[in-house]
């Protein structure tokens, strides 16, 4: 790809993600921060393949795009958010103080990205050169997988691991109480309902 | 090609922008999307690096893109708890707000 088309393929992918993150951020209704948030993951995943990483791209897309999101929008379906039992949003002083903090965050991040001898050493003029030396196969799924399977087999490991430890935290947390010791736990849900 | 820093600075926009969520907005379900913009804003920083690394290594390794995956399969394990956790609380007080929830600070 041409370098000036690369510039502007980023360029709209850039804006439309932070247009998209801010509205995901700022919308009342979840349904709407979530349609958003889709969006914000398929620039992400564009990206990603921009940036040679092809087989990541299509991972982002899948997991985040596909099964994260899925799992969102089921979630806001099951509880069903009506606009008044949303929560209200706190006041302009909170509200103040947030973005106060994030711009904070941001001051110093930009502050240390450029300042950082690092990212200068690591900054060519003209851009990211292309890859030229290397084989043009880098980020495809072949050789991806082959450094995934022998390198990092570990990393591999932890994360199938991890996987499999919150499949089984998600269903045992969201498990309903057996009907066995129903009594005792509708009594207890009265009582912390009372008190709220 | 675009250059390191534009990607970074994208990056760092988007992670303030998530924290922003998680510390204005009182709806649980936002602030876990929020949390999730700040994983996703943290990729691309990884993926830019590890593309620009790729380049001082003959083989083209791929580092930066295996701890991306990592990050995706730790950002697809806390939504699938966050989001049962959430199930619960609505189960057992029927509301969503965190403020309601902070019963523990008195």
């Amino acid at each position: 790809m041409s370098g000036w088309l690369e510039h502007l393929v980023f360029g709209i992918l850039a804006t439309v993600s932070v247009l998209s993150s801010f509205l995901v951020v700022t919308r009342k209704n979840p349904i709407y921060s979530a349609l958003f948030l889709v969006v914000m993951f398929a620039m992400v995943a564009g990206i990603f393949m921009l940036l040679d990483a092809t087989f990541l791209g299509f991972m982002q897309l899948l997991v985040y795009a596909g099964a994260i999101m899925v799992l969102y929008l089921f979630v806001i379906m099951l509880i069903n958010p009506r606009d008044e039992t949303l929560p209200d949003e706190g006041g302009t002083s909170e509200k103040a103080f947030a973005a106060g903090v994030s711009l904070l965050v941001f001051a110093l991040l930009t502050f240390g990205i450029s300042n950082s001898d690092l990212v200068t050493e690591m900054t060519t003029p003209g851009g990211i050169p292309a890859l030229a030396e290397v084989p043009a196969t880098h980020g495809a799924i072949e050789a991806f997988g082959y450094e995934l399977f022998s390198k990092h087999l570990l990393v591999f490991e932890v994360a199938s691991i991890l996987i499999l430890v919150g499949i089984i935290g998600a269903v045992h947390i969201a498990m309903k109480q057996r009907p066995a010791s129903a009594d005792e736990n509708d009594s207890n849900e009265e009582r912390l309902v009372t008190d709220v | 090609m675009f250059s390191l820093p534009a990607l970074l600075y994208l990056s760092a926009l988007l992670f303030s922008i998530g924290i922003y969520g998680v510390l204005a907005r009182r709806n649980i379900l936002v602030v876990l999307m929020s949390l999730e913009l700040m994983l996703n804003a943290v990729n691309i920083a990884l993926v830019g690096f590890g593309r620009v690394h790729a380049l001082s290594t003959t083989s083209g390794e791929h580092g930066g893109q295996i701890f991306t995956l990592m990050v995706l399969a730790v950002a697809a394990a806390e939504a699938a708890i966050g989001l049962s956790l959430l199930l619960l609380i609505w189960r057992r007080w029927k509301t969503i707000d965190l403020r309601e929830l902070c019963r523990l600070s008195g």
